[in-house]
């Protein structure tokens, strides 16, 4: 298959995967318990109230037919308003996008060296001390959920010593005015991926400097440095490349956790209020930005893997 | 209203009820209205600075209409931008606010309300087709505003502006509570023709600066207020929905006041330099709802079974981590018209058993519907069923879903967890304990109840009021489907230069969440 | 050895803890030293709560984990040796759906839906780490199925069972468990972030996972409240991954 062929028919199939997403997104908000007029009542539940805001929210009509109205939207490029403020819920996801966005970037930027070079350097003392210490570590902070590590890390860098903000309160979302305040939240997100990604750089290269290809190269006196870097990583990376795509999933897992502690208003927390909020509009056009996220990043990673190596049958 | 005296009311207050919750001493000093330590302490007012204050919040969909506040941030930036006519005093009596007085006529359906002379934030007065305006949108039926039910009795088309600072209202029945509907939660007074809030315009101590939804709402003082001009500068609003990080905002030094933070919090940072601690006692009353009209809790043996074998204080001292008093089965401790003459019921295990023998309720099992909804919910659901255990009762927890649960335990199962923050008492049971009650989760209907009632809002005589107030309180007290154990205090932290926040002020009344008499020292 | 010891302290506290804990004691303040591990956050003794929190946490770790594993493997072989394209298509689109949305956006919702409970959690956890699985193994597996050995076996005309599970199955074995140990940690992880984010197991449940959540309020009055149970599911985690590397480690020396 040529690349063009292949990309084409990944675009079309990443089409049908944000509907399908969607599709999905949306039977699970209707199978919630209660929706938006419930909940906008709280502890005032008047059943004539809840009636009355239903009513004006238009959520009297068939869920069918709701979804129908914001599918034919979508494809118009609508995401429609939220129910709760009435405000475009596109506006919704650029207010919210920036700190998220400068989170995951900066996240990726620091992980991949990182983990690679933990990975290499455990590959190389495979078995020994080194590797067995690298391993629990990255082991252990994967097992470590990010708020417990998040609410460690605030206690002693943030409250008791006193070396970084304790949280993003008052930044505004400009979290590039107050750098400081990136520190805990970076470490934080970076703990967990950091662990399966130099996982399977150390696989990677052990496997690579065991095959025949880099034993043929040291037999001809390519130096030791060299045979590692020039002909055994880039043959580790392939793998590693696809890891990376599934790595913006999780980003996102982190930060719904990572935005809640530190209070970054991102799209992280805006998910979680819309969830609370039963603001279906909102949820739905966050899950469709995430959805072409992924497709976008899973495609670009399935190219980049094919040109690395055609012939491992990433593509079928 | 003279601050330093209020919080001198509050000091000794505690100090009476033997609150739990130890101050800092800083925060004591700040509080008795003592000169402070130079450099420590809030000392005496003074004006000037940014208070930064940070709240749960909405998210970035919340608005600054004050008609839809609902959460404790929505409720106190309404505070500071706009009036009502009257508000809640801190035994959540009325006290006036823009309006000056009111007076009935002799059947109590006609009242005549004058305003004062007070002036939007762009210069404009208050005028009466102003309030008209409010309550008119407030009570638009297509709109379904939280406060529409409190203005119910309102009969907006034959009420009028007799001239531009005087308001005769008009009622559908006699009703002498006539100012609580002035004071209830949201009936706030916006500029007549008002129906977009983007940058808002009031007549409150604040006036609106900017905004950024779900992040930040900066406030300028507004020098012409009617009440005084407020001691802040600027008053800036941010959000931190988890407590853990409201607190440590506090002790990183990224604010100034941490709104409803926990007991342990409180505890935790007892002594610490950074952090005051003021506890505003009888905030959140705490209990369970039993239905009495459908089994088990339709019998009344079982429902005094019930109150009989609560261990109110061990409640109060896990749940709430010693921060609060004890409950006596009735709403509104401290608040006026609370029948304080009342016994106080406490833990008798035997009577209890005796009871449930007499019910034939011996090994019952009822699910104690609950969720996390407010912070001690489960945990008080699961110390009780642990009560039960010992007179042979086998509660279960249920843990709902929290964002639906007021409407599920409305019309669903027979015993729930239940709180409310402070209202009146006469509100407290017109919206949930008549029969036409549009919120009545205990399902308490009686006919003679209803008839009490009618009779203490339609008296103009105050004894004969109170009276009926206390006959309704004792007929709950001993048969009524509310089982109140507690009243939680509500903590908010400061930054130890701040002053001037009153402790004598239960969640929901005037002074609670209000800045224009805070200063920064 | 040492990852041993990690795994087994752990286990152990799991499946004995609440045979000698016997029945849990009255209440008293939250937050005070009382008792070896002091209090929790309502009052209850710490250690009880820890021989008690075991249980859920490893059983439905353990349980989703193995869940996911029966369900995703045999779809992922299928998808592999299956020689019809639409059939692979049809196994593993529906898949590639659940990966496009966020794992803890799922969790949200589906314990928002389901009734609360152990069981309904399990499934809800297994749900979110199927399609890994099958991926993975299919990933695995293609190789193998499509090689000149299987080419062989099917001219030998040797049954399906055989080439699959025997040939193919046994040719996975090493990658998947690899891959289970840190699947094992990720289905640990959702169960305590299910926690944190107020869904799954009841808030006061004796629950290593929800002990950490709930309890860290107190940390600095009380901090074994914490880190008692912190560590155990550290030690967990630590102890599955080096022992699964010990294992493959000996396989391969073999």
């Amino acid at each position: 298959m040529s690349l063009h062929r292949y990309v084409g028919h990944r675009l079309l199939l990443g089409l049908g995967q944000v509907v399908g997403v969607a599709t999905v997104v949306f039977v699970l908000t209707e199978a919630l318990p209660g929706d938006a007029a419930v909940v906008i009542a709280g502890e005032q539940p008047d059943p004539a109230r809840i009636a009355a805001v239903r009513e004006q929210l238009e959520l009297d009509r068939p869920a069918v037919q709701r979804y129908l109205d914001w599918l034919a939207d979508l494809l118009r490029g609508d995401l429609g308003v939220s129910l709760v403020s009435g405000r475009p819920v596109v506006d919704v996801l650029t207010g919210n996008a920036a700190p998220t966005v400068l989170l995951a970037a900066v996240t990726l930027l620091l992980l991949v060296p990182v983990a690679v070079g933990v990975g290499m350097l455990a590959a190389r003392r495979e078995g020994g001390r080194l590797d067995r210490a690298l391993s629990a570590v990255v082991v252990g902070l994967y097992a470590v959920p990010e708020f417990a590590l998040a609410v460690l890390l605030v206690a002693l860098f943030g409250v008791h010593l006193g070396w970084f903000p304790p949280t993003a309160v008052g930044t505004g979302g400009n979290l590039l005015a107050q750098p400081a305040v990136l520190v805990l939240p970076l470490v934080v997100l970076l703990a967990r991926p950091i662990c399966s990604l130099s996982r399977l750089t150390r696989a990677g290269m052990i496997e690579a400097a065991g095959s025949a290809y880099v034993a043929h190269a040291r037999r001809l006196g390519v130096p030791g440095h060299r045979l590692w870097l020039g002909h055994a990583l880039p043959n580790a990376l392939a793998p590693v490349v696809q890891q990376l795509a599934r790595t913006t999933d999780w980003l996102l897992g982190g930060v719904i956790v990572v935005e809640a502690v530190f209070v970054i208003p991102g799209l992280g927390t805006a998910l979680v209020d819309a969830v609370t909020a039963r603001d279906v509009p909102t949820i739905q056009g966050l899950c469709v930005l995430v959805a072409v996220v992924t497709v976008a990043v899973n495609l670009v990673a399935d190219v980049v893997a094919f040109r690395l190596a055609p012939q491992t049958g990433a593509v079928r | 209203m003279n601050p330093p005296s209020l919080r001198a009311a509050g000091l000794s207050r505690r100090a009476l009820l033997g609150g739990a919750v130890a101050l800092s001493t800083a925060a004591l000093a700040g509080c008795g209205g003592e000169p402070g330590t130079p450099g420590t302490g809030p000392g005496s007012p003074r004006r000037g600075g940014r208070l930064r204050a940070v709240f749960a919040g909405g998210g970035a969909n919340e608005t600054l209409d004050p008609h839809l506040a609902n959460l404790f941030n929505e409720a106190s930036r309404a505070k500071a931008v706009f009036d009502k006519l009257a508000d809640y005093g801190s035994d959540v009596s009325i006290v006036p606010r823009l309006a000056s007085t009111w007076e009935p006529n002799t059947d109590l359906t006609r009242w005549r309300v004058t305003l004062r002379e007070a002036t939007f934030h762009d210069g404009r007065p208050v005028r009466a087709a102003d309030v008209l305006h409010s309550y008119a949108r407030i009570t638009d039926p297509k709109r379904a505003f939280r406060a529409r039910a409190s203005l119910a009795l309102l009969d907006l088309r034959t009420s009028r502006a007799v001239d531009d600072r005087r308001i005769e209202f008009a009622l559908t029945r006699p009703y002498a509570e006539f100012p609580n509907l002035l004071a209830s939660f949201g009936a706030y007074v916006v500029p007549e023709g008002t129906d977009t809030f983007d940058r808002p315009v009031g007549s409150g101590p604040f006036r609106f600066e900017s905004f950024q939804p779900g992040r930040s709402l900066l406030l300028k003082r507004y020098e012409d207020h009617w009440d005084g001009a407020p001691y802040l500068d600027e008053l800036e609003y941010l959000i931190g929905n988890e407590e853990s990080a409201r607190i440590n905002a506090l002790l990183g030094g990224q604010v100034e006041y941490a709104h409803d933070i926990t007991p342990t919090s409180a505890r935790t940072y007892t002594g610490d330099d950074r952090v005051n601690v003021v506890a505003m006692p009888n905030s959140t009353m705490q209990g369970f709802t039993m239905k009495v009209d459908r089994p088990p809790f339709d019998d009344r043996d079982l429902r005094e079974a019930m109150f009989l074998l609560t261990d109110r204080q061990q409640l109060v001292d896990t749940v709430l981590s010693g921060a609060g008093q004890i409950g006596n089965d009735l709403y509104g401790k401290g608040y006026q018209h609370y029948a304080d003459d009342i016994a106080q019921r406490s833990p008798d295990l035997d009577r209890a058993r005796f009871l449930i023998r007499r019910a034939g309720a011996e090994g019952l099992r009822v699910n104690l519907d609950t969720a996390a909804v407010a912070s001690g919910f489960v945990e008080a659901a699961s110390t009780f069923a642990e009560q039960a255990r010992q007179v042979g009762l086998t509660v279960v927890p249920t843990t709902g879903n929290k964002d639906t649960y007021w409407r599920d335990i409305l019309t669903n199962g027979s015993l729930a967890s239940y709180r409310s923050g402070a209202m009146p008492i006469e509100t407290h049971i017109s919206q949930r304990l008549l029969t036409d009650s549009t919120t009545n989760a205990t399902r308490w209907t009686r006919p003679d109840f209803d008839a009490l009632y009618v009779r203490a809002v339609s008296s103009t005589d105050e004894g004969v009021r109170r009276q009926a107030y206390g006959d309704m309180q004792r007929m709950l007290h001993a048969e009524g489907g509310f089982l109140i154990w507690g009243f939680a205090d509500f903590l908010v932290a400061t930054a130890p230069r701040v002053g001037g926040v009153a402790a004598n002020a239960p969640a929901n009344t005037l002074d609670w969440a209000r800045f224009d008499k805070v200063w920064l020292g | 050895m040492v990852g041993a010891v990690l795994l087994a302290v752990p286990l152990l506290v799991a499946l004995v803890g609440p045979v000698v804990a016997g029945e849990p004691g009255g209440r008293g303040r939250p937050f005070v030293g009382d008792g070896p591990l002091g209090t929790d956050f309502v009052g209850r003794d710490v250690l009880t709560q820890v021989l008690l929190g075991g249980r859920t946490v490893v059983g439905v770790a353990v349980a989703a984990t193995a869940l996911a594993y029966l369900v995703g493997v045999p779809l992922g072989l299928w998808a592999a040796t299956t020689r019809r394209r639409w059939l692979d298509e049809l196994l593993m689109r529906p898949l590639d759906l659940i990966l496009a949305i966020p794992a803890l956006l799922l969790l949200i919702m589906l314990s928002a839906t389901v009734p609360r409970g152990a069981v309904a959690l399990v499934v809800i956890v297994a749900l979110i780490g199927l399609p890994e699985v099958a991926r993975i193994s299919r990933a695995a597996a293609l190789p193998l199925a499509h090689g000149p050995a299987m080419e062989a076996m099917r001219s030998y005309r040797e049954s399906w069972y055989r080439r699959a599970v025997g040939y193919v199955g046994r040719g996975v074995r090493r990658v998947l468990l690899a891959d289970a140990g840190v699947r094992f940690i990720g289905a640990l992880y959702l169960v305590a972030t299910a926690s944190f984010l107020g869904i799954g197991v009841a808030p006061d449940a004796a629950d290593w996972a929800v002990m950490v959540d709930r309890n860290r309020a107190g940390l600095a009055l009380q901090p074994w409240a914490v880190v008692a149970p912190a560590a155990l599911v550290v030690a967990l985690a630590i102890g599955v991954n080096l022992t699964t590397d010990h294992l493959l480690a000996a396989r391969k020396a073999r």
